[in-house]
């Protein structure tokens, strides 16, 4: 059946429509020709597939074609069932008749004849030509339309339809087309059914020896072919696979060793988009397909089908691993292919794959998945193609021009070299281009990496070439001889070892070898590089038939081009699918061509995506290849920012990926541009460089307003010290986010040296609350740099160098305001007034130390500091202060508490250091000072006693403490002074001798023990001592101890005595003056003490411990003596009302003779004054004047002063006072009141009396 | 022979990368392994396509290329496990068997109270053990 491939392939490529037939009965076809035509092609016509399931056809092609051409005659019956698909679909039988005997006669036998034959599928058309106003025509025709249809339609099916050429045609056409569709689909229908059994039959034979693939073959693509005809591609393509799989279950059956093919000129770019590009005859062979072709021959038919089904992204897939899968079965036979036969196949495959699809594809037109899919499939192709070309490339020579990066590497590395029976030898006229070769050999050298970075370079050879070829060539018997002839075997491996020494001797050495004539024995002696590169180049121009792909190979700078395609191409094709990563790392490769041609801003543009890919993920190893190249391109572009960066990056890396000279490289390069005037500068993150954390343990505990110091741990990640011009660290507060940080700053200059640094920061005085750390920022140079970065106590951790993490552990903690220190009086009782006292100050730090504190002393009016006395500071003895404790502790002897002196300059005194911590009591020299005699009073009456405020004295304190003596404590101490005794007497008795014994009783007043030695009462006027009358008490029973609290009494006997006092100091002192010499002993922790100056004298000079202290006291004449007596005169009984006028009266007599001493001109007037609470009342009259009275003894006068009322209550009444006379020489008889009741004024009447 | 395994992190950072071949190429591993990473993404992002084996860790076959194979496995903690072998013919189930083997070793290594997840595993222990996998392995399919 082979011999029927020729006329099959004819066919198919002539034959592309259904054809039906029309059988023109009685010569209409050319009148119906156009209307039939114009209804080509069908739209909308329903087949059935293979599945029997009604598929839309949206487009069927078809042609009429006359029974009588000479198409559809002369065939032969064998070729009409072998190509039954190009048979006619359906008969139209055109027939016309205008008289009914005609029809039944001889049109009737003769259209049964035409349809008798049972496999056709026919029907007849009527043409009626009868005009439309002949009735009689018209009636006829509808007759023998009638007769007909009684004839030749069954029940089953009507089979006839009718055209009025004059009339409507309404519904004609439409008929017409259901006939026509309805016989198609019978006819194939029923031509599928026979294929199928046809080739059920055959494919049972498939494993007998009798099969014949090639009828199979012929059958199974009439079928697709036929499918294809009918626009059912679905089914075609199906047909195709089911084919395609058929071959590759039988191909290669054991022991059947089939050519494979491939051999032909032009068989190296592939024709898998071509199905015409061979004869099928040239496939076959022997009745066999050979492989190479046929398998290409099939997918291009799929590969059509799928096109014309607008699904180009299917094709792209398949093809695809079709290409990976025919380059496998390359792979198999590679021995008998010519030289990188399967290399060079790949690369067209890819590419007529690619271009195709894409060319058809249209955005949008697949959903977004299947989209992604096929850019990734895209992508795919354009990768493979990139590999296999790059191979290409090296094998010719041009391995230095290929980036030995990871991408490269892995793809090329991994690719075996091609496997050639024989490694392709020289030719004998190439020696110039071995000598060119060789000069590019030699003269290449790897382009030096920026920083001086030096790394072996990534293999781009699975294994080195040079071994390689040479063991491949048959007439080489393995060995290592001819390692010695190249210096170089794998070209950039060891260019850094070569010096130029050896490099001139290889030179040298291999002009020697390629002297003429020395070809010759190139096929005994091993190959060289140069000559294995020459080799292959003639080979492979032996291999590629595409001169595009020749070009492509033929120089440095072509390879290059296409190289930047193909990568661009995979490139953006990855970029839009899913595999982001493939493009972006493709980019780099894309931008390493770009930086060898110094086309810098594009390379860093496209390193810039690399790095970002590589650094977002961590990716650190390839991030280090990669980023150097981005630095230089920075550099040269005169980007300091970027370059900046980039450098900081390249520090933070982890250390093992570049050694300590290349890091000291980058941090040069940092330096550098940090001190050089940038343009722009630019603020540097060094987050993942300089770490900070603050030192471990509870964080730094602070008091309101104080300074302090941070000690801070910075971890610095550069090789070498580096100067840090400024530094500081913000502090952000934990409890109140809206608080902007605040910054401490070191302005001096910090070396910090690799790893860890400890800093350590002033602080200026914070607010309360707890702090955690922010920010690092500072200067490098002229550079600012900032830090987010918290390490936990360790370097940062190259892993997550992008995440910045926020400390949560505070550093800091200011406490809340409270009291620091407190001051206090050490003693609560008082002291001794108009003595030297030491008063004590408690200083108590609240858990705070006073350290240099200094404190401030300002005392207030009526007290001064003794300053000629030491101030002396000792420990706070609390049980001193609490009696209990030491009740509890009698066996614990209270330590010795030292004192220490301290001096007192300009009203401050700095407090030692040891007492920064303890409580402790400073002692103050103080006296103070009152001016007046205290006075006794009568006893008996209340004791009027000292107003408190009279011995109130204050001692404003200030304390300044604190680390920067920022603390200050304010406080004034209130001291109570008093007089030891206070006095009080009385007479006790009046004996009848005149001498009255008057009685003084002491109340000691202090809290301590009083030792009277001595009293002395010098008496006024008026007076004198009875007896000795040395002015001593009447028994001597000194020295006297008066107890805290207690009361003596001391007894004098005195008299009255006429005559007035000898000494004129007597005169001046109206008042008796009691002198009471005593001794104080007491504590001063408790109290009133022994003052200063005695306790320093000590205590041997007795006399001068003696204290003094004077009282006076008044001592009244007896009533009898007075010389005027006042009398108030009673008020009216009508009592006081306020608003009234009333009239107090005073009664002054004189009693006897004013004396002597009352010298005055006018002794018969007397000086008065009425002392009166003005806001009381209100006094008509004079206040103050002299009335007259005359001095005889009994004379008197009514003093009377109109007063009024103005206050309700008991007020005090208007005083009458007799300046002039001295108060004991008058009499008040009867008293006046002390207060009188003043009523409310009377309620106004008027407005109540009724009238 | 396998010639690199690792172990990608949740966020595709490298946590464990150790590649088993002589020379001197291991960045090119780290290369294929990064690129694998594509992949994995791909299934995870689109489940229809990976149908049923939505719930399995065993990826299988992430890039068929000519001449080296890489395999994946996922674990529920979205960690992923990446084999290159250049074994061309290497069966599903032993890959399984393999990679199981691994997670065990790789949950041991992460129970490590010292060890901080999301960091780089640095254990030595757990690279013996590794190595003592992969050793196994070549023998079951070779042997």
């Amino acid at each position: 059946m082979a011999s029927f491939l020729p006329q099959f392939q004819s066919i198919k490529t002539s034959f592309d429509h259904v054809v039906l037939a029309v059988e023109d009965v009685t010569d209409l076809w050319p009148v119906v020709k156009k209307g039939f035509e114009e209804r080509l092609p069908f739209k909308r016509a329903f087949l059935n597939n293979k599945t029997r399931n009604p598929v839309l056809v949206d487009e069927l092609p078809a042609e009429f074609i006359l029974t009588t051409d000479a198409r559809l005659r002369s065939r032969f019956p064998q070729e009409q069932s072998l190509f039954w698909f190009r048979e006619p679909y359906a008969t139209i039988v055109l027939v016309t008749c205008e008289d009914l005997d005609e029809f039944k006669n001889i049109l009737k036998p003769r259209l049964k004849l035409i349809v008798q034959n049972d496999e056709r599928e026919w029907f007849i058309v009527f043409v009626s030509k009868a005009p439309a106003h002949n009735d009689q025509a018209t009636k006829m025709a509808k007759k023998v339309y009638a007769r007909l249809e009684v004839d030749f339609n069954s029940k089953k099916r009507e089979r006839c339809c009718k055209l009025d050429l004059h009339g409507p045609d309404a519904n004609f056409w439409e008929d017409l087309e259901a006939k026509i569709m309805e016989c198609i689909r019978n006819t194939l229908d029923r031509r599928i059914q026979f294929y199928e059994e046809e080739i059920r039959k055959l494919s049972e034979q498939r494993f007998m020896p009798v099969w014949n693939f090639c009828n199979f073959f012929i059958l199974k693509e009439s079928l697709a072919f036929m499918f294809e005809i009918a626009h059912l591609h679905e089914d075609a393509l199906r047909e195709y696979d089911e084919l395609e799989l058929c071959y590759l279950e039988t191909v290669n059956v054991a022991g059947k060793q089939r050519d494979f093919g491939g051999v032909d000129r032009g068989d190296d770019q592939a024709m898998l988009l071509d199905p015409g590009r061979k004869a099928l005859t040239q496939i076959v062979q022997d009745d066999s397909f050979r492989e190479f072709e046929f398998r290409q021959y099939l997918f291009a038919c799929q590969a059509k089908l799928l096109f014309k089904l607008s699904r180009p992204f299917e094709a792209a897939s398949r093809g695809y691993s079709f290409i990976i899968s025919f380059s496998k079965a390359l792979a198999l036979q590679e021995s008998i292919l010519p030289f990188c036969m399967r290399e060079v196949w790949v690369i067209t495959a890819c590419l007529a794959l690619s271009n195709a699809t894409a060319s058809l594809y249209k955005d949008g037109l697949a959903a977004p998945d299947v989209e992604k899919e096929f850019y990734r499939v895209q992508g795919e192709l354009y990768n493979l193609c990139r590999t296999k070309f790059m191979r290409l490339g090296y094998l010719i020579g041009y391995g230095s021009d290929i980036e030995r990066s990871p991408v490269n590497s892995a793809s090329l590395s991994m690719l075996p070299w091609p496997k050639p029976a024989v490694w392709p030898t020289l030719p004998s006229d190439a020696s110039t281009e071995v000598l060119a070769k060789e000069k590019m050999v030699l003269q290449e050298s790897p382009r030096p990496k920026h920083f001086g970075i030096q790394r072996k370079p990534l293999p781009l050879e699975p294994s080195v070439l040079l071994r390689e070829a040479n063991r491949r060539r048959a007439s080489l018997s393995a060995g290592n001889v001819f390692e010695l002839f190249d210096g170089r075997p794998n070209s950039n491996d060891s260019s850094g070892l070569v010096s130029p020494l050896p490099k001139g001797n290889a030179i040298s050495m291999t002009r020697n070898l390629s002297t003429p004539g020395g070809f010759e024995g190139s096929i005994d002696r091993p190959m060289r590089l140069a000559e294995i590169y020459v080799a292959a180049e003639h080979a492979l121009r032996n291999t590629i038939s595409d001169e595009n792909l020749w070009k492509s190979l033929s120089s440095i700078q072509e390879f290059e081009q296409k190289y930047l395609d193909l990568s661009k191409g995979a490139a953006n094709s990855y970029h839009r699918s899913w595999w982001k990563r493939h493009g972006v790392v493709l980019d780099g490769e894309i931008a390493a061509v770009y930086h060898k041609h110094e086309n810098y801003d594009i390379a860093a543009n496209l390193y810039e995506k690399v790095c970002a890919l590589y650094a977002g993920e961590g990716w650190e190893n390839l991030l280090a290849e990669v980023l150097p190249n981005l630095a230089e391109c920075q550099k040269i572009l005169n980007d300091q920012a970027g370059y900046l960066s980039s450098c900081v990056k390249l520090l933070s890396l982890d250390r093992g990926l570049f050694l300590t000279k290349e890091r000291q490289a980058f941090q040069s390069e940092v330096v550098r541009l940090a001190h050089s005037e940038m343009e722009h500068p630019v603020p540097l993150d060094v987050s993942s460089l300089i770490t900070f954390s603050g030192n471990q343990g509870p964080p730094v505990e602070l008091c309101d307003g104080d300074p302090g110091t941070l000690s801070v741990t910075l971890w610095s990640g550069f090789p070498d010290d580096i100067t840090l011009e400024s530094l500081s660290l913000t502090l952000t507060a934990t409890n109140n986010a809206d608080e902007g940080a605040k910054a401490i700053t070191s302005s001096e200059a910090i070396i910090l040296r690799p790893g860890r640094n400890n800093i350590t920061l002033s602080l200026p005085p914070q607010k309360p609350g707890s702090y955690v750390l922010g920010v690092l920022t500072g200067k490098i140079g002229q550079l600012r740099f900032r830090s987010h970065s918290f390490s936990k106590g360790g370097p940062a951790d190259t892993d997550d160098f992008m995440s910045y993490e926020k400390p949560t552990r505070p550093i800091l903690q200011v406490a809340k305001p409270r009291s620091l220190v407190d001051l206090a009086a050490a003693v609560s009782s008082a002291l001794l007034m108009n003595e030297s006292q030491w008063v004590g100050i408690i200083i108590r730090p609240i858990n705070y130390s006073l350290k240099g504190a200094v404190l401030y002393i300002d005392t207030g009016p009526g007290l001064r500091i003794e300053e000629t006395y030491g101030i002396e500071i000792e420990k706070h003895d609390v049980r001193s202060q609490n009696r209990a404790n030491l009740d509890n502790l009698p066996g614990n002897p209270s330590p010795l508490s030292e004192v220490k002196q301290l001096t007192l300059e300009d009203g401050k005194i700095k407090l030692p250091d040891w007492t920064s911590n303890i409580t402790s009591v400073l002692w103050i020299p103080l006296q103070a000072v009152s001016d007046g005699l205290p006075k006794g009073t009568p006893a008996g009456t209340a004791p009027q006693r000292q107003s408190v405020v009279d011995g109130l004295r204050t001692i404003a304190l200030k304390l300044d403490f604190g680390v920067c003596h920022n603390q200050t404590f304010e406080k004034t101490i209130a001291v109570h002074f008093t007089d030891p005794f206070h006095v009080s007497m009385r007479v006790v008795d009046k004996c009848n001798d005149g001498t009255l014994l008057l009685q003084v009783i002491l109340q000691s007043q202090v809290k301590a023990s009083l030792e009277i030695q001595d009293a002395l009462l010098d008496l006024q006027d008026g007076f004198a001592h009875a007896g000795k009358g040395d002015g001593r008490p009447a028994s001597s029973f000194f020295p006297l101890i008066v107890s805290p609290q207690s009361r003596a009494g001391i007894m004098f006997s005195i008299c009255l005595s006429e005559t007035p006092a000898k000494d004129d100091e007597r005169e001046s002192c109206p008042d008796s003056i009691l002198n009471i010499k005593y001794t104080i002993s007491g504590s001063r922790n408790l109290g009133a003490h022994v003052p200063v100056a005695e306790e320093l004298t000590g205590p041997d000079n007795h006399q001068a411990g003696h204290l003094t202290f004077r009282s006076a006291l008044v001592l009244q004449r007896p009533v009898l003596d007075p010389c005027v007596a006042v009398g108030f005169l009673p008020l009216p009984s009508s009592g006081l009302r306020v608003g009234q006028l009333v009239t107090m009266k005073w009664r002054v007599e004189r009693l006897k003779d004013p004396e002597e001493n009352v010298a005055s001109e006018n002794l018969d007037e007397v000086l008065y004054d009425v002392n009166v609470n003005s806001e009381n009342w209100m006094i008509a009259g004079r206040k103050r004047g002299y009335v007259s009275l005359p001095t005889k003894p009994g004379s008197r006068i009514v003093i009377s002063i109109l007063c009024l009322p103005l206050v309700a209550g008991y007020v005090r009444p208007p005083q009458l006072g007799l300046p002039d006379i001295n108060g004991a020489n008058i009499s008040c008889n009867p008293p006046g009141p002390h207060l009188v009741c003043v009523l409310p004024p009377a309620l106004s009447s008027s407005y109540c009396i009724p009238a | 022979m396998i010639v690199c395994l690792a172990v990608v992190g949740h966020q595709n950072n490298p946590l464990y990368i150790q590649s088993f071949t002589e020379a001197d190429d291991a960045l090119k591993l780290h290369h294929m392994v990064h690129c694998s990473v594509d992949v994995i993404d791909e299934r995870v992002d689109n489940p229809k396509k990976s149908g049923p084996t939505i719930n399995e860790t065993f990826l299988g076959l992430l890039c068929p290329t000519e001449n080296y194979k890489v395999y994946g496995y996922l674990t529920n903690t979205k960690v992923k496990f990446i084999l290159v072998t250049t074994d061309l013919d290497v069966r599903d189930a032993d890959m399984r068997t393999f990679f199981r083997r691994f997670h065990a070793a790789y949950v041991d290594a992460v129970s490590n109270p010292f060890h901080v997840p999301g960091k780089k595993i640095t254990s030595k222990t757990f690279a013996e053990r590794v190595a003592t996998i992969v050793k196994s392995f070549g023998l079951t399919t070779t042997g």
